[in-house]
C-alpha cells in the first residue's frame, strides 16, 4: 500500500471533479484527502488529491490524463505506507 | 458566408448534425425531448424509430461500426435515457464513436425529482468517453461540435449530450459557418522506433497480435503491408477480425479463450509480441502471468493508458498506426518459425466432418461465409453462436464484422444489423443470433418491418442459453441452472407477424438450399436452424488457465 499526492490542473468545466473522483475509485485508488481551488480569473482549477492503493500510480495518472478537461497531472509526493501506530 | 439564422435549440441541433454530415438518427420520442422531435418534423435528417432506446443505441453503434461515420441516437429523459445506457457502455468498451442526445426536464425543474427526471449526466460518467449537459442555449452549437470531435479523436468513444427542455425551446440567432477545429487533446510524445527495430530484428519467433484499433485507425492497408514485408505469423482478437487478409498464409486465426489452437500455441511460444491496437483483454490472455511467458512486447496504441496496463511493454509506440506501422515494416528472417506456424495451422485446421444428420452450426457458418456476397456485413449476438461465427467466418474488413466484444452484450445483433443496413443500404447484412439473445431486442423486428430493411437473420436455435449451459456442464458439475429455453416461442410465426419471411431447418441436407434461399431473397428473412443443445464451442481455455492448456472436447 502506497500513499501519493497528485496535483491535477484542470479547466474548470462541468463535473470535472466528479469525473476525477469516479475514475480514481474505479481504477482502485482510495482517497484520504482532497483540496480543490479554482482561479476564477483563468478558470483553471488545481486539485490536490491524496490517494492510496497497491496499484502503481502510473495507472491512475494515465486514466486521469485521458479525461477531456484535464490539463496536467503529476505526483507531488510519494509516501511509502507506514501502518498507523 | 452564412448569415445569422433564427433557431430554436431543437432546430439548431439538426442544423449542427447536418453540418457534421449526419443523415440518419435512431431514436424514440417522449415528453422531455418533444421540442427536438418537433424540430425533426421540419428537418432533412432521417429518423429511424426503433422500438426500445437500447435498440436505438445499438443501431447507432452498428451504423458507426459498419461505416466510418458517427452514429447518433436520441431518447427522452428518465427511462428513455436509462434505456440508452447499455448501448453507451457497449460503445465505450469497443471504442465506438456515437453521439447520444437525451432530453432532460426543464432547467428550473432539475434537481427536484421531477417527473421522468434522472441524473443521466451523473450516470454517463461511467459509461461514456465524455458528456455534456447544456444549460445555456448559447453553448449548444459549441457543445455539439465538441461532442463530435471528442467521439472521433484519439481512441474513439461515445459522447452524451443532455439537453433540458427549455434549452430545446429557447430561441437564438446564430450563424453556422464556424465548424472550428478544436484543439486536439491527445498529445503524444514523438515516436522513437530504434528500440523496437532492434527487438524486431533479434526476434526468432515473433507474433503479430492485431486488435480492433487497426480498423478504428483505418490502417488496414498499412497493416497488410506490414504483414507482407515482415512475413510475421499473425493472430487477431475478436474485434480485430477482418484486419488481416484472410488469404495471408501466416494468419493463424483468433487467439484467446476460443481461439484457434495454432494461434494460442504460437503466441505462447513466441519470443516477441508485436501488439497493434489491442489491450491484453482477459478473454485474450487467459492467465495473465502465463500469457506468452517468454515474449518481449512492442505495443502500438493511440491510448497511453493501455500501455503497461496489463502487460509491460518493452517498447511503446504511441500514435497513429497509419504513420507508425510502416516505420517498423522490415523484412525478417524467420523462415523456420513461419514453417512451424503454418504446419500447426494445417494440422489443427477446422474440421467439418461432424457425424449424424443434425445441423452443425460451424459448418453452416462456414458455408455462409463462403457463399455470401462480397462486402457482406455480419453482426452477431453473444454466446456460442458468436464464437462459432468468429471462428468459422472470414472477413475482409473489420467493418464487415460487428460483434459486441468488450461488453459482450446479448441483444446487440439485431439492432446493430439495422444500423449497418441503414449505413450500407446496398450491402448484404446478416445478423447471426441465438435463441436467447434474439429475444433481448426482438421488438426491433418492427423497425425492420417499417423500413423494409432487407436484413437476413440466421437464428441458431439450441433451445438453450448455450454458452452458459456449456460452462455449467464443464465447470459447475452439469447443474443446468436457468439455461433451458425449450419453451421458446414459434420464431417462424413471430417473424411472420412482422411480415418477415421465415424458414426453419433441422437437417444437414437442407442447409445449402436454405442458405441460397435466404441470400437470394430481396427483403428481410429469418432462417432458423435447429441444432443440438449439447454442442459445445471448442477449443476453450478454461478460466484462469494458460492459453496452451485449452480443452478440445469433453
Ligand atoms: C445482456 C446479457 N445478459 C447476460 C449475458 C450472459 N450470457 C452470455 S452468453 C449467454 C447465453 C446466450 O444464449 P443464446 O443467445 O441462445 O446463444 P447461444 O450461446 O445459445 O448460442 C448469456 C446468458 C450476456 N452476455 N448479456
Ligand atoms: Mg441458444
Amino acid at each position: 500500500m502506497n500513499n501519493y499526492q497528485l496535483t491535477i490542473t484542470v479547466d474548470d468545466k462541468q463535473v470535472v471533479l466528479e469525473r476525477i473522483l469516479q475514475v480514481t475509485r474505479y481504477r482502485g485508488f482510495l482517497i484520504n484527502g482532497i483540496n480543490a481551488v479554482v482561479n476564477t480569473g483563468t478558470n483553471i482549477g488545481t486539485i490536490e488529491l491524496m490517494v492510496y492503493s497497491e496499484r502503481p500510480i502510473e495507472l491512475l495518472i494515465d486514466q486521469i490524463n485521458k479525461l477531456i478537461d484535464i490539463k496536467d497531472v503529476c505526483v507531488t509526493k510519494n509516501i511509502p505506507y507506514t501502518p498507523n501506530a | 458566408m452564412a448569415s445569422d439564422q433564427k433557431h430554436t435549440g431543437g432546430s439548431l441541433l439538426f442544423a449542427v448534425l447536418q453540418e457534421h454530415g449526419v443523415k440518419h438518427v435512431f431514436g424514440y420520442p417522449g415528453g422531455a425531448i418533444m421540442p427536438i422531435y418537433d424540430a425533426l418534423y421540419d428537418s432533412d435528417v432521417e429518423h429511424y424509430l426503433c422500438r426500445h432506446e437500447q435498440g436505438a443505441a445499438f443501431a447507432a453503434v452498428g451504423y458507426a461500426r459498419a461505416s466510418d461515420k458517427v452514429g447518433v441516437c436520441m431518447a427522452t429523459s428518465g427511462p428513455g435515457a436509462t434505456n440508452l445506457i447499455t448501448g453507451l457502455a457497449d460503445a465505450l468498451a469497443d471504442s465506438i464513436p456515437i453521439v447520444a442526445i437525451t432530453g432532460q426536464v426543464p432547467t428550473a425543474a432539475m434537481g427536484s425529482d421531477a417527473f421522468q427526471e434522472i441524473d443521466v449526466f451523473g450516470l454517463s460518467l461511467a459509461c461514456t468517453k465524455h458528456s455534456f449537459q447544456v444549460t445555456d442555449i448559447n453553448d449548444l452549437a459549441g457543445v455539439l461540435h465538441q461532442a463530435f470531435a471528442i467521439a472521433l479523436e484519439g481512441r474513439q468513444g461515445p459522447v452524451l449530450v443532455d439537453i433540458p427542455k427549455d434549452i430545446q425551446m429557447a430561441e437564438i440567432n446564430c450563424s453556422l459557418d464556424d465548424l472550428s477545429q478544436l484543439p486536439n487533446k491527445v498529445k503524444l510524445p514523438p515516436v522513437d522506433v530504434t528500440q523496437a527495430i532492434s527487438l524486431l530484428s533479434q526476434a526468432k519467433k515473433p507474433i503479430l497480435y492485431v486488435g480492433g484499433g487497426v480498423g478504428m485507425a483505418n490502417a488496414i492497408d498499412e497493416l497488410r503491408e506490414f504483414c507482407d514485408k515482415t512475413g510475421m505469423p499473425c493472430v487477431s482478437t475478436l474485434k480485430g477480425l477482418g484486419a488481416i487478409s484472410p488469404e495471408n498464409e501466416n494468419y493463424l486465426g483468433m487467439l484467446g479463450m476460443h481461439g484457434t489452437k495454432a494461434s494460442n500455441l504460437a503466441v505462447q511460444e513466441s519470443d516477441l509480441l508485436v501488439v497493434v491496437g489491442a489491450r491484453f483483454d482477459d478473454r485474450v490472455t487467459g492467465k495473465l502471468d502465463e500469457f506468452a511467458p517468454n515474449a518481449k512486447v512492442i505495443h502500438f496504441d493511440i491510448d497511453t493508458a493501455e500501455i503497461n496496463k496489463r502487460r509491460k511493454a518493452d517498447s511503446a509506440i504511441l500514435g497513429d498506426l497509419k504513420i507508425n506501422l510502416p516505420a517498423l515494416a522490415i523484412p525478417l528472417s524467420i523462415t523456420e518459425w513461419q514453417k512451424q506456424c503454418q504446419a500447426n495451422k494445417a494440422e489443427f485446421a477446422w474440421r467439418y466432418d461432424h457425424p449424424g444428420e443434425n445441423i452443425y452450426a460451424p459448418a453452416v457458418l462456414k458455408e455462409i461465409s463462403d457463399t455470401m456476397p462480397k462486402n457482406t456485413c455480419v453482426t452477431t449476438d453473444v454466446g456460442q453462436h458468436q464464437m462459432w461465427a468468429a471462428q468459422h467466418m472470414l472477413f475482409n474488413d473489420p467493418s464487415d464484422w460487428l460483434t459486441s466484444g468488450g461488453m459482450g452484450t446479448m441483444g446487440f445483433g439485431l439492432p446493430a444489423a439495422i444500423g449497418a443496413q441503414v449505413s450500407r443500404p446496398t450491402d448484404c447484412v446478416i445478423a447471426v443470433s441465438g435463441d436467447g439473445s434474439f429475444m433481448m431486442n426482438v421488438q426491433e423486428l418492427a423497425t425492420i418491418k417499417r423500413f423494409q430493411l432487407p436484413v437476413k437473420i440466421l437464428l441458431i436455435d439450441n433451445a438453450k442459453l448455450g454458452m452458459v449451459r456449456q460452462w455449467q456442464d464443464l465447470f459447475f458439475n452439469g447443474r443446468l441452472s436457468e439455461t433451458d429455453l425449450s419453451d421458446n416461442p414459434d420464431f417462424i410465426m413471430l417473424a411472420n407477424a412482422f411480415d418477415i419471411k421465415a424458414k426453419e431447418i433441422s437437417k444437414k441436407s437442407e442447409v445449402t438450399a436454405a442458405i441460397a434461399e435466404m441470400l437470394d431473397h430481396d427483403g428481410p428473412y429469418l432462417l432458423k436452424i435447429k441444432i443440438d443443445a449439447e454442442d459445445n464451442v471448442w477449443p476453450l481455455v478454461p478460466p484462469n488457465t494458460a492459453n496452451d492448456k485449452m480443452m478440445e472436447s469433453i
